[in-house]
């Protein structure tokens, strides 16, 4: 497969999850002749061919398919487009010259280390699931514990059933799924312990996941203590206190051999470090301006890499625009830079993009700092809307009409979510 | 009157529904926000189901399972049955994705086992 590859393309992109297809459609939709998908997995579709449950696609597919369907359908789009696809290759460096053309490094299986040529590049790397090292529990370092997604690579793919009696740490949806995931496969879940008062996951898998299956799920509890040698034997648990503090005279040990961590995910931004581009350390992605392009002129990003998402739609949709610009980029067509800073104003953890330019229309997404119900949405004084709840674990998504933007003369638009 | 309430899981916003009957007579559903949410109400106080993904073993392929999913809903007190009868299958690669690997799971009218990815050969 590698023979066939040509050394200098359009458009390069890095990851071949549904950002990376999505970008590579949108390139060639642009007008760039030959774009290239470099993938490190053995096959397109990214984390989309683990996650085998059903909720995927409401909205580009107008129906609900698992994720390997999603990947599938996808890939055939792609390929139906004469796209490379370069599975089982890992790109471990990019480098620009003083023409602006870039080297993508890339070591593939067969074929060696190789440096391919591009005028515009994309980052579509997804994201790592945060692990034991970032939240610091206590206690000894026996197997079993190990993140809900690697859980779900373990069952669907491989058919390795991790345990027998499974507690879950956090709500996040990944975790939520697994229960439900690991109770078909004849395993008992012992209950999902979330730190915060509320649900992180969607209420529908709460429902369909947990309550199905009579899961209890624990609010404002922790995992103080994890007990066992080799393997797990059990944690301790405990309610936590207004502060987040947990209440170790109302422990109480939990017998279990395996417990998953679903505890979020965090941008896979190594590539984008080593080369210098400019990070958000808030969102862990790159700062990007309203073409999605990095600080390094030409390499834009979209999906998981850039900030995590919580639907793959969502995902498609602003890879297919930043495909767009990089392919618009590979035909030497240039946008003006932009003029207006977007700031995260009361109750906003992050926007991106980090700015904006009046002359088109952009879609905005953004999280909450804390849980809101009913909240009240707020742009410079330019809009006001309403919406039922917020919470830090859905995204908002926002579309910024061009009239609006027109109507503003200043450089800076503050977005600020309160209680309504 | 009674009432019972229901979260719509029939797309990721969840809607909060409310149904309220008079012994097995359905009188109003309200708090969905399209018409999918009163169907899956009235569904879910008659004859609550669900469908769900699971994987078979596959022979041949590259991956050591192959996804599946049901092609209609079984009753939810039936979930684990289901699965297990599923549990049993066993395929051979090549697969397309979409071929019906079971008909009539448990004999429940059109509940069929679908292939939801295509698998060749290693
Ligand atoms: C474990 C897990 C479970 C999830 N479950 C759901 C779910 O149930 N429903 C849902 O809507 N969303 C889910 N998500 C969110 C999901 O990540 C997004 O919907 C979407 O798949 C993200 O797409 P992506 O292309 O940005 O990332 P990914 O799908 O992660 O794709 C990134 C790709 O880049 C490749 N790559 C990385 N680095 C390199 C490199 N240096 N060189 C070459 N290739 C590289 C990776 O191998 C991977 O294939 C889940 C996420 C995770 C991590
Ligand atoms: S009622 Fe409609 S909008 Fe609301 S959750 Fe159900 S399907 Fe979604």
């Amino acid at each position: 497969m590698f023979g066939r590859m040509n050394r200098r393309y359009d458009t390069v992109v890095v990851g071949g999850g549904p950002a990376g297809m999505g970008a590579a459609l949108g390139a060639l939709d642009a007008g760039a002749g030959k774009v290239l998908v470099l993938e490190r997995d053995g096959e397109a579709g990214g984390i989309l061919n683990q996650c085998i449950h059903a909720g995927f696609g409401l909205q580009y597919f107008r129906e609900e398919l698992t994720g390997p369907e999603y990947a599938e359908r996808f890939l055939a789009q792609v390929i139906d487009r004469d796209i490379d696809v370069m599975p089982s290759s890992y790109v471990t460096g990019l480098a620009v010259d003083s023409e602006g053309t870039k080297q993508v490094r890339v070591l593939n299986e067969r074929a060696g280390l190789a440096s391919i040529e591009a005028a515009s590049v994309v980052l579509a790397m997804g994201c790592r699931e945060r692990t034991r090292g970032s939240i610091r529990i206590p206690g000894t370092r026996p197997a079993g514990v190990l993140t809900a997604g690697l859980a779900q690579k373990l069952v669907n793919q491989k058919g390795y059933l991790p345990g027998k009696r499974v507690a879950i740490l956090g709500s996040g949806d990944i975790g939520l799924i697994m229960a439900r995931r690991l109770t078909l496969e004849g395993a008992e879940v012992v209950g999902v312990f979330e730190l915060m008062p509320y649900s992180n996951g969607l209420n529908r898998n709460v429902v369909q996941c947990l309550d199905d299956y009579d899961i209890p799920m624990h609010l404002s509890t922790t995992v103080v203590e994890i007990h066992g040698r080799d393997r797990l034997e059990a944690i301790t648990v405990a309610p936590v206190d207004a502060h987040l503090q947990p209440q170790l005279d109302k422990a109480r040990k939990v017998p279990c051999d395996t417990l998953l961590l679903s505890i979020g995910l965090i941008p896979d931004n190594e590539l984008a470090r080593q080369i210098g581009i400019q990070l958000d350390p808030v969102t862990g992605g790159p700062v990007v301006s309203s073409t999605l392009e990095t600080s390094l002129p030409g390499v834009f990003a979209c999906g998981n890499v850039l900030h995590v998402h919580d639907v793959v739609d969502y995902v498609t949709a602003e890879s297919l625009r930043a495909g767009g610009f990089a392919g618009e980029w590979s035909r030497e067509i240039r946008r003006p830079k932009d003029s207006i800073q977007l700031v995260p104003g009361n109750n906003v953890r992050y926007c991106v993009p980090h700015t904006l330019s009046p002359d088109r229309e952009h879609t905005v997404f953004m999280r909450v700092k804390q849980r809101v119900e009913p909240a009240r949405l707020r742009v410079g004084g330019l809009m006001e809307k309403t919406l039922r709840f917020v919470i830090p674990a859905e995204m908002i998504s926002l579309k910024i009409q061009p009239e609006m933007l027109d109507r503003f003369h200043g450089d800076r638009l503050t977005i600020d979510i309160d209680p309504a | 009157m009674s009432t019972e309430n229901y979260v719509c899981i029939a797309c990721p916003i969840g809607c909060p529904l409310e149904l309220v009957h008079e012994g097995d007579q359905i009188v109003d559903v309200s708090g969905n926000k399209c018409v999918r949410g009163a169907k899956y109400a009235r569904q879910e106080f008659t004859d609550p189901r669900r469908t769900f993904s699971t994987t078979v073993p596959i022979e041949g392929s590259n991956w050591a399972r192959l996804p599946v999913k049901l092609a209609a809903p079984v009753p939810k007190d039936r979930i684990l049955e289901a699965a297990q009868a599923v549990h049993q299958l066993r395929v051979q690669a090549p697969i397309r994705m979409g071929e019906v690997l079971a008909r009539d799971l448990l004999g429940l009218d059109g509940v069929n086992v679908v292939a939801t990815r295509s698998l060749g050969r290693a």
